[in-house]
């Protein structure tokens, strides 16, 4: 790359990719199978979606490795292929990104508490973030995401374990609900300690992804713009997700509804965008002309 | 202590989430051979319906939710066994049994569900994650279910909350159950299509939602 990814997003607004495992199962990954494991098993298609995003106009895509800490992994019996599973997530997006693209390493959360709520102590989580980030940098992975983080101590700890294990720059978004009193995650994490506390710990970027649908978002981003310094992240769904008469996943929020509130995502103050669940490379292509015309 | 203080003490010790207070008061009331059912319900149940209230105002959060519903586990396991001595049992909401359906390894919000029933007086049998439909129907059969509770957080496997319900259908046994679904692709429009019985959007929610439907075992 030329100019690297984080200072590219100081001097336009940068895109991400959208969602992944629905792209995935539309390519014929079983219901409940684990899709890192089709890093090893179907190279192929899981290029097939990085090659779409990147078409799309994403300068990055995100790697197919949301899910693959060992901790996380262990629920599907393969904690001892984490390592290897990210190290080809990042590769096989490395072997295809055109000159000038990125690829960012993905680094979804466990699925596990921290105590007193859960079994798992900091080290254990923080030495697992550090494992699956040295295999997306050995893979070739540009920059770190961390993302879809419901606990801050959890967000810290994929802070620290991918600093530890990697030179990459971090970047972290927390997943945010919107509640009477404002915007808190899961474990009842304000926007301000969330951004303060990842910056301090080494992020690169902070924001936000996933739950809140793009109209949403654009409120979020209102919200977070004053709480940091750091370039800002924000990735929306497309709404909620329901079975239409046939038994097909619908979102509802549509392409033209959700894109409708990019220019204020923008506006609000973000500086990386792009999608989460129920987005596909058609909402990520819309989103590349709306940049186009406004920013480029 | 008079009993109305010892009451708003216990109250306390559960929106605090504090089980140690909780399990201390409880034994206190044990030793001044209070009524136990009584102070069930005007010491602890009131604490935990108002954990409740405050997770819904946005007060509280889940690390909240977890302690206070740990906090009402501490205080029963005190009273519960004086109960079965005096041939007494607490008011229950009836028998659950809960999981998450197979193909689905998410449990986060199941669990919490599942101790939030217990915490609200409901005899909770959690048979974890990525749970065979089988084996739902097998569980509530054993222990004499009233509720079968179903989680998934996947469109994909939400599917599988409503193929429990025709597989029930089948066996003719369909009536015997209130099934109720959770998780974040559900609403209420997909428990009526899936032809379930209710649909909760969260923990709190699905107390409510559990205690609008109990009828007392028989």
């Amino acid at each position: 790359m030329s100019l690297s990814f984080l200072d590219l997003a100081k001097r336009r607004i940068v895109l991400l990719d959208g969602a992944m495992g629905t792209e995935l199962m539309a390519r014929g990954l079983p219901q409940g199978a684990c899709p890192e494991v089709w890093n090893a098993e179907k190279p192929g298609l899981v290029q097939e979606v990085y090659r779409a995003y990147f078409a799309a106009g994403a300068d990055a895509v995100s790697t197919n490795s949301f899910g693959g800490s060992r901790i996380k992994l262990a629920g599907h019996g393969l904690d001892t292929r984490a390592f290897e599973l990210n190290r080809s997530a990042a590769r096989l997006a490395r072997e295809i990104a055109p000159p000038g693209r990125a690829v960012a390493g993905s680094m979804g959360p466990t699925g596990k508490f921290l105590k007193p709520q859960g079994e798992f102590t900091e080290e254990e989580f923080e030495s697992a973030f550090a494992e699956q980030a040295r295999g997306l940098a050995e893979g070739g992975a540009d920059v770190l995401l961390i993302e879809t983080q419901y606990d801050l101590r959890e967000a810290l700890c994929a802070v620290r374990g991918a600093r530890r294990g990697s030179v990459l720059p971090v970047m972290a978004t927390m997943t945010f609900n919107a509640v009477p009193r404002g915007y808190f995650t899961l474990m009842g994490d304000t926007v301000s300690r969330c951004l303060s506390e990842l910056e301090t710990a080494g992020a690169c970027a902070v924001g936000a992804n996933c739950t809140l649908n793009s109209e949403q978002m654009a409120g979020l981003v209102r919200a977070m713009r004053p709480e940091t310094g750091l370039p800002l992240i924000a990735q929306a769904n497309a709404g909620k997700p329901a079975l239409d008469a046939d038994g097909r996943v619908v979102y509802s929020q549509s392409l033209e509804d959700y894109v409708r509130f990019v220019p204020e995502i923008v506006r609000g103050g973000a500086n990386i965008v792009g999608g989460c669940c129920g987005t596909t490379p058609a909402f990520i292509r819309a989103m590349a002309e709306i940049l186009a015309r406004s920013e480029r | 202590m008079k009993s109305s203080e010892l009451f708003d003490e216990m109250r306390q010790a559960i929106i605090d989430g504090n089980g140690a207070r909780a399990g201390k008061l409880a034994g206190e009331a044990v030793r001044e051979g209070l009524d136990l059912l009584e102070v069930i319900e005007k010491g602890y149940v009131p604490g935990i319906e108002k954990v409740g209230d405050l997770w819904e105002e946005g007060e509280y959060f889940l690390p909240e939710l977890i302690s206070s519903a740990e906090a009402m586990k501490a205080a029963m396991a005190v009273l519960e066994p004086e109960l079965q001595r005096g041939h007494l049992q607490a008011a229950t909401g009836g028998r659950v049994v809960i999981g998450t359906v197979e193909g689905d390894i998410h449990d986060i919000g199941k669990s919490l569900v599942a101790s939030m029933l217990q915490a609200g007086g409901f005899e909770v049998f959690d048979l974890g994650a990525d749970v065979r439909l089988e084996r739902f129907i097998e569980k509530a059969e054993a222990v004499g279910a009233q509720f079968i509770c179903l989680s998934a957080l996947l469109t994909t496997t939400m599917v599988n909350q409503k193929r429990l319900i025709a597989l029930l259908r089948e066996r003719n046994l369909r009536d015997k159950y209130k099934v109720l679904v959770g998780g974040a692709p559900a609403s209420q429009k997909w428990a009526e299509e899936a032809g379930a019985d209710g649909y909760a959007e969260n923990a709190v929610a699905a107390v409510k939602l559990a205690k609008s439907l109990a009828t007392r075992r028989p």
